[in-house]
Order: structure tokens, then C-alpha cells, then sequence
């Protein structure tokens, strides 16, 4: 039991990052960006190819990819969605599913089907009252926290973060307080791209590198931003952890193949008793 | 006096049809100007489009002899022109403080004389320091039009267009209300203001203009007007055989 929570918990920590990247992205831009699993796996490899092509230390890969992945997605902003932006919810999600195709295949063609690792030295587990651990998932504990602190004191305290809030909370009132909306989205799509980069590679340190790696999370982590609530970068990281827990501790009570439909039963729930989610503010169509 | 803000023959609207067909407003400097009419008569068109949120389609706006024309909405805030909106005039997720803190980092406030201008501002709106940490959205309709006052004001603006400054507010709030844009007003600032409250707009206002279907119908002092028998007619698009 205590071992399935754990495991749960790490699950949602990695899915964190993505859930916070969907609900920033929605919050501003108001889609929902299904490329963001295949953003995942691209950057995994990129991080990939650094680490263990080029012999890279995965930390220094990881933070290349990232920054690299953040400027990819201004890059695939301002080719891909900048053009549709004033089309509507709908023409932009639909782009985005085809934007998923596209770089997941990207992915698949440059590196196969086969699943790869990253080149770093197995350590022996350890075990913290009767719970079993590894070093990566403690890595992975570290720098999820960290991003999400890092994310936390850059919404609420930086002039850029507020902004951004802002920006999600009423965008043409922005408009009139001075903001740039096209900076606002710029900054969005980077920290983004960040926060998937760092993402799809704790999930390629949990797993394997290989191209679903991204969209095998999808469901999981659209459920965690919804459950949190939609736009709530807090909503986002207590959404994961929950997501994550139930999907773990599910396996306690029925086949572990039935775990995935357990976000889609959150889904449900929270949008037939809560429509705005745990910390989400309930839509006012203005 | 000189005028501060010029707008000639101005078209703006949505979709195909023109809400705006052709206005002329000129409002003098430290003056403050009101804008009634009836529902759908275009008021609150004509404040977006001079706040910049809505491209005209056709005429010229002017602040201080400069065309606007080409400027967007933060860079006509930058240029002196703030607005507050009717509804939805804060940010109801972020904290009264950070409300004021967007103003002053984004609406070009920062810089020299901050200081004795926040001083002056804390004197305008004695009652938002007390709820800094509250969640805008939290704030009654009163407090929450105080704010939305003091985010525009934060930019030292030289134009500040009100859109219905008293929308839902009690008697008594609402006569606060327009005692805050009479100071205001005090401080130098030139106030074009719209409002379904004539009666009571009209007696802080020096001017007013009567606009209907989109067009202007009338153009007086407001003394005028107030002394009007019947100011219904106003509204119902005779306005300019009366005055």
C-alpha cells in the first residue's frame, strides 16, 4: 500500500509539469493544446541526443533541451497558431492535434520505434520504511518541486508573471492596463516549452525514450489540469498528485490494465459536480 | 481653453453593420465631458474604440493634436488615455495590490514624482489599503469601481474615459462615485465620461453630448441640459430640436 502510494505520487509529479504547462497555455490562449504530449517526446530526444550522442551530463542535456523546447515553441507558435488565433477554441485544438502527429513522427523517423535510454549509471535501490526508492525518483521529486516553486514565485511575484495572470483573467482589460498581449503569449509559449522539456525527460528517466512516450500521458494529464482546474497552475500540481495517487492506488483494487480509465472517471466527476475544477474560477462568458 | 481630445467622423462597429456612423467629439482640456443616450446607441462603442480595444473604420482621434489612429490599445495607454471599462474593470483572480502593482509596471507610471503621486493616490482611495491581500473579485461593486479608479489613475493619464462609472451602484455609491471623478477632475485630469445617470453626471460635468443611433444628436453645456424640462426627450432622438 505504502509502496503504491509512492509510486503514485512520483506519477504525479512528473505529470505535474505538463498539467502546468496545459493550464498556462489554456489559461492565456484559452486551447487546449493536445501537442503537448508530442512536445514531451521531442524534447526527451533532443535531451537524448545531447546526453547520450554528444556524451552530455543529463542534467546540462536536460536544461539545454528545455531552453532549446521553449524557443521551438514561440518558433511553433508564431508559425502554427499565431495565424489561427482569431478562429476560435476549436480550429486552434484542432491544429493542435495535427501539430502532435506531425512531431511525434518527426520523432519517430529521426530515432525509430525502438525504446531508448538515457546514459546514466543504474543505482542499486534503497529502501526508506519499507518503501522502496531510486535515485531518479528522488531526482525526479527534486526537480518537479523546484520547477513548480520556481513556477509559483515567477506567477505571483515578477512583473512578467503577474502579467500572464492577468492576461488569463481578462484579456482585453489587459489591453487597457498597458500589457502586450503578443509578449504575454511569447513568454507563455517558452515557459512552457520549458516545463514540457523538463517533463518528457523524467518521464524518459521513469520509463523509456520512445515516440508515444509523450501521448501515453495525455489523458492523464488533461484529467490533472482539469480536476485542478483549468487555468490554476496550483489546481495543476494538486491535480497531479491526485490523478496520479488514484491511478496507483487503483491497481490496489482491480487489473492494472483498467488504470487508465481512471482520469477519465476524474474527468467526469469534477465536471458533473465541479465544472471548474478544485481551484478553478467558474466561467463567466462576458 | 484647448482641446484635448479631437474625434472626427469617426465609423467603428462590429460585423458588418456601423455602431458608430460619423461622430465628432472635441473635449476640453481639464474639462469633463458626458456622453448619454439611449441603449445601443453606441456610448459604450465609442469608448472602446477611443480606449483602442475596436478599430475605427473611418475618421481620426486626436489627443493633444497627435493621431491615434494607428496605435494600439497599451500604446494609447501610453500616450496619456486610460479607460475603465463598464464590467469586468479588474482582474477578479489577482489581489487588490496586484491590481495596482499591473498599473504601475505596465501603464508607464514608474519614474520620478512616484512618490508624492502614490501619496496623492492613498488620499484619493483611503479605503484600498485595508484590502491589498483581498482577491479583487471579492470586493463589493463599490470598492471594485474604486480600484478599477486608482489602476487608471496609477498612469497619470491626461484623458480618463469612464464607461458607465455607476452601473449597478447604490444612490449612495453612486453620488461617491462622482464625487471621486469631480476630484479627479480636480487634479487636472480631463474626464470623458458615459453614463446612464444623466441627472447626476450632468451636474459634475461641463459639457455633454447626446448621442443616438450611433450619431450625434446634441452638443451643450451641461447646465443646459439639466435645465431641460424634459430630459427623456434626450433619449428619445428629438434632443436636437430642444437644445
Amino acid at each position: 500500500m505504502l509502496q503504491t502510494a509512492f509510486n503514485g505520487v512520483v506519477t504525479g509529479v512528473i505529470m505535474a509539469l505538463p498539467a502546468l504547462a496545459v493550464t498556462l497555455l489554456f489559461g492565456v490562449l484559452k486551447f487546449p493544446n493536445f501537442a503537448v504530449g508530442a512536445m514531451m517526446t521531442v524534447a526527451a530526444y533532443l535531451a537524448f541526443a545531447l546526453n547520450a550522442q554528444l556524451g552530455w551530463p543529463l542534467a546540462a542535456a536536460a536544461v539545454a533541451a528545455a531552453l532549446a523546447m521553449g524557443a521551438l515553441c514561440v518558433g511553433i507558435d508564431h508559425l502554427t497558431f499565431r495565424p489561427l488565433r482569431e478562429r476560435g477554441a476549436i480550429t486552434l485544438m484542432v491544429a493542435s492535434l495535427g501539430l502532435g502527429f506531425i512531431l511525434e513522427n518527426v520523432a519517430r523517423f529521426a530515432y525509430g520505434n525502438s525504446a531508448r535510454s538515457f546514459a546514466i549509471e543504474l543505482a542499486r535501490p534503497f529502501r526508506v520504511a519499507d518503501v522502496r526508492m531510486n535515485y531518479e525518483q528522488m531526482i525526479t521529486i527534486a526537480v518537479s518541486s523546484a520547477a513548480m516553486i520556481a513556477m509559483y514565485v515567477l506567477l505571483t511575484r515578477l512583473p512578467m508573471g503577474r502579467a500572464m495572470r492577468a492576461v488569463a483573467d481578462n484579456p482585453s482589460l489587459a489591453l487597457v492596463r498597458g500589457i502586450e498581449s503578443p509578449r504575454v503569449i511569447r513568454w507563455t509559449w517558452f515557459l512552457a516549452g520549458i516545463l514540457l522539456a523538463l517533463g518528457g525527460v523524467l518521464i524518459g528517466m521513469d520509463r523509456a525514450l520512445e515516440p508515444p512516450m509523450g501521448s501515453n500521458y495525455l489523458i492523464s494529464v488533461f484529467a490533472a489540469a482539469i480536476f485542478g482546474g483549468l487555468g490554476s497552475p496550483l489546481g495543476a500540481f494538486v491535480g497531479a498528485l491526485v490523478i496520479g495517487l488514484v491511478s496507483e492506488l487503483s491497481t490496489l483494487v482491480m487489473a492494472p490494465n483498467y488504470r487508465i480509465g481512471v482520469p477519465l472517471v476524474a474527468i467526469a466527476v469534477i465536471l458533473v459536480f465541479r465544472p471548474q475544477g478544485l481551484f478553478g474560477q467558474p466561467y463567466i462568458r462576458k | 481653453m484647448s482641446s484635448i481630445l479631437k474625434v472626427s467622423g469617426l465609423h467603428a462597429g462590429y460585423g458588418a453593420g456601423d455602431i458608430l456612423k460619423g461622430v465628432d467629439v472635441e473635449l476640453a482640456a481639464g474639462s469633463i465631458l458626458t456622453i448619454i443616450g439611449p441603449n445601443g446607441s453606441g456610448k459604450s462603442t465609442l469608448a472602446k474604440t477611443l480606449a483602442g480595444l475596436l478599430p475605427a473604420r473611418a475618421g481620426t482621434v486626436e489627443l493633444e493634436g497627435r493621431p491615434l489612429d494607428q496605435l494600439s490599445a497599451p500604446k494609447r495607454v501610453l500616450a496619456g488615455i486610460s479607460y475603465v471599462p463598464q464590467e469586468y474593470n479588474v482582474f477578479r483572480n489577482l489581489t487588490v495590490l496586484e491590481n495596482l502593482k499591473i498599473a504601475r509596471e505596465f501603464m508607464g507610471a514608474n519614474g520620478h514624482g512616484r512618490r508624492g503621486f502614490d501619496e496623492r493616490l492613498e488620499e484619493l482611495f483611503p479605503e484600498l489599503p485595508m484590502h491589498y491581500r483581498i482577491a479583487a473579485g471579492n470586493l463589493s461593486g463599490g470598492q471594485r469601481q474604486m480600484l478599477a479608479f486608482a489602476c487608471a489613475l496609477t498612469a497619470r493619464p491626461r484623458l480618463l474615459i469612464l464607461d458607465e462609472p455607476s452601473a449597478g451602484l447604490s444612490p449612495i455609491l453612486t453620488r461617491e462615485v462622482f464625487e471621486r471623478v469631480e476630484r479627479v477632475n480636480r487634479t487636472g485630469v480631463s474626464i470623458l465620461m458615459i453614463e446612464q445617470n444623466a441627472i447626476e453626471a450632468l451636474r459634475i460635468s461641463h459639457r455633454c453630448i447626446v448621442l443616438s443611433g450611433g450619431r450625434v444628436r446634441a452638443c451643450a453645456s451641461a447646465q443646459e441640459v439639466l435645465e431641460m424640462k424634459d430630459l427623456n426627450s434626450l433619449y428619445l432622438g428629438d434632443a436636437s430640436n430642444r437644445i
